[in-house]
């Protein structure tokens, strides 16, 4: 199994992935970040006019990207911390019960 | 937006009920316990590509997983299976309304299911949106009209007229109003009042208060109401006198916390034995109000209680013995100190670190350690277990002694933003944050016998105004950092 899908089924596990994903949620809208998305979502209806509907699907990639760079970077490397110091732990308390099964690489 | 879910949902919980949605919703996407945590984490991958992807669908009408996008689509549409649950935020999707769809009833099992896992994973619950009670809903049409608050408005300041030296009265009271948590309790009318005599209780004076703040008038409010209630309450602080504005912040929280407990209690007893008489429980209910104090959950407690933890390290077996006492305030020495070669400290940080220094109790002092069962010299340390969502500290300005009143103006320096992980007893926790900002400094200025209370608080995001009194004006941040500091908050 890849690294990436061990550390997926550990985190959630763990149930760290559902606190990260609390953390995460509750920067996003202390920073204003909610707010602005919902803002770019009203722009692309506006801009499509008042009376024809878009449907969600067509609504999402439209606002993905501009949303992704609207993330402050501040926000990032918190949660990037966050992630980091809970797999060292992780490592560091399998290595402590001694059936360390070689997971040695860095995660990024 | 309706609330009912869209026609296809209703028609596929008529067939199936809400069984499927319960289990699914419990194990994939709010993992109630460890063992729906263990089925996620084996079975919950996309049965297209195998990944954990960041959004994955279940497939409501059969087994199936699968990514956002191409593959859970392809599989409602070859199937023709409608429904399916968004897993990351348990959001419900209609694949022939191409949408997703809201349903009240599958929003409280839901509901349920997040409190499960919040209760497992011993985290506090996820941020819900706000939806709106039918009275809201109402209020808010009732009142179409909606105040925009812009930066450098001046909505929420308000000066305080001086009542004959109440000033320690106004600078705590203009520090409490702006305290974002409590201003958001009390401006969302939270307060449930139990008793009927309303003019009677703190909590609705303060309430009231609150929208005074914000009426957006700006004349000079006058708070003899609040003192009345004060003076009934607190006795000790009865009287035309100044009194020492950090020992009325306390008392002040205290009759709040009371004054909750008792409404509370109140509230409930007329609950549970409909409109009966309640007349002999106000007065039980008071006493053991105070002895409760750090265990209840009124807004009190929740935003100003912490845990403080002691480590008595008996010098003979080491042996621990640790207690824990909850605190509305840390008070910090602010004299030399008499064991580490006399330093004063000169920055809060030096008053935090010399509060959680370990400390020799002596020889005079010995205390009976429970492992070797005898007195024994022993060290004691405090940390801090727990912190509250605002901290206050008290600087010890006034030393009072039997020899000498004297007060200690040494400046102490201290910062906006600040980190208390190095005072917690815990420092390895990957979730905590203990980052603190100020935005309160209540500030003394005179001598101990004679002098005038101030106060600094944050108005807005960045703005720092100085409240004297009836007098508001603007400050910059240095004049805040720079002055004395009694009590200053931090949230």
């Amino acid at each position: 199994m890849s690294l990436s899908k061990c550390i997926d089924q550990y985190t959630i596990l763990t149930g760290d992935r559902s606190k990260i994903k609390d953390i995460m949620v509750n920067r996003l809208i202390e920073c204003g970040w909610r707010d602005e998305v919902r803002l770019v979502c009203r722009d692309v209806l506006l801009q499509r006019g008042s009376s024809k509907s878009i449907p969600i699907e067509q609504l999402i990639p439209e606002v993905t990207a501009r949303a992704r760079t609207l993330v402050p970077d501040a926000v990032k490397k918190e949660l990037l911390m966050k992630i980091r110091s809970i797999l060292s732990q992780e490592n560091a308390e399998d290595k402590a019960d001694g059936d360390g099964d070689g997971d040695g690489e860095s995660d990024d | 937006m309706s609330e009912t879910g869209c026609r296809h949902y209703q028609s596929y919980v008529k067939e199936h009920s809400y069984d499927t949605f319960r289990v699914i919703d419990a194990y994939f996407a709010s993992c109630v316990n460890k063992e729906a945590r263990e089925k996620k984490a084996i079975h919950c991958n996309c049965f297209e590509c195998g990944n954990y992807a960041i959004q994955l669908y279940a497939c409501l009408h059969c087994i199936y997983f699968g990514c956002r996008g191409a593959h859970i689509t392809s599989h409602l549409r070859a199937k023709k299976h409608n429904i399916a649950l968004e897993l990351s935020h348990g959001t419900l999707y209609c694949y022939a309304c191409r949408d997703y769809i809201y349903d009240a009833r599958s929003r409280e099992y839901a509901l349920v299911n997040r409190k499960l896992e919040a209760k497992d994973l011993q985290k506090s619950l996820g941020w819900q949106p706000w939806i709106p009670t039918a009275k809201e809903t109402n209020l808010l049409l009732a009142n179409a009209r909606r105040r925009l608050v812009r930066p450098n408005q001046t909505i929420g300041l308000r000066g305080l007229l001086n009542l004959g030296a109440t000033c320690f009265m106004n600078c705590i009271v203009q520090a409490l109003v702006h305290t974002p948590l409590l201003s958001d309790y009390f401006m969302s009318d939270r307060h449930d009042c139990g008793s009927k005599s309303t003019h009677k209780c703190l909590v609705c004076e303060v309430s009231r208060l609150f929208q005074e703040f914000y009426s957006g008038s700006r004349s000079p409010l006058s708070l003899h109401r609040l003192l009345h209630l004060i003076w009934n309450h607190a006795k000790h602080l009865a009287g035309y006198e100044q009194q020492d504005a950090h020992e009325f912040f306390i008392a002040t929280l205290d009759v709040l916390h009371r004054h909750c407990v008792k409404a509370k209690s109140e509230h409930e007893s007329k609950n549970s034995s409909g409109s009966s008489s309640t007349g002999n429980s106000s007065s039980g209910s008071s006493s053991t109000a105070s002895h409760c104090y750090g265990q209840c959950n009124c807004i009190i407690d929740q935003i100003f209680t912490g845990m403080l933890q002691s480590d008595v390290v008996c010098q003979a077996c080491n042996g621990v013995s640790t207690t824990f006492d909850p605190f509305w305030d840390i008070s910090l020495d602010l004299g030399e100190t008499t064991t580490h070669g006399g330093v004063t400290p000169k920055t809060l940080i030096d008053c935090l670190e010399r509060y959680t220094r370990a400390e020799h109790l002596g020889s005079a002092a010995k205390i009976k350690c429970s492992t070797c069962k005898s007195y024994q010299e022993s060290t004691k340390q405090f940390s801090l277990r727990t912190l509250p969502s605002v901290v206050s500290f008290h600087l010890k300005r006034f030393e009072h002694s039997a020899l000498i009143d004297r007060k200690i103006s040494s400046f102490i320096q201290f910062p906006v933003e600040f980190d208390m992980t190095p005072f917690m007893s815990e420092k390895k926790n990957a979730y905590g944050d203990f980052r603190f900002s100020l935005y309160a400094v209540v500030n003394h200025v005179g001598t101990i016998d004679t002098g005038h209370y101030t106060a600094y608080v944050r108005h807005q995001k960045d703005t720092w105004v100085k409240c004297d009194d009836h007098v508001i004006t603007m400050a910059s941040l240095k004049q805040v950092l720079d002055s004395e500091g009694l009590v200053e908050l931090a949230t």
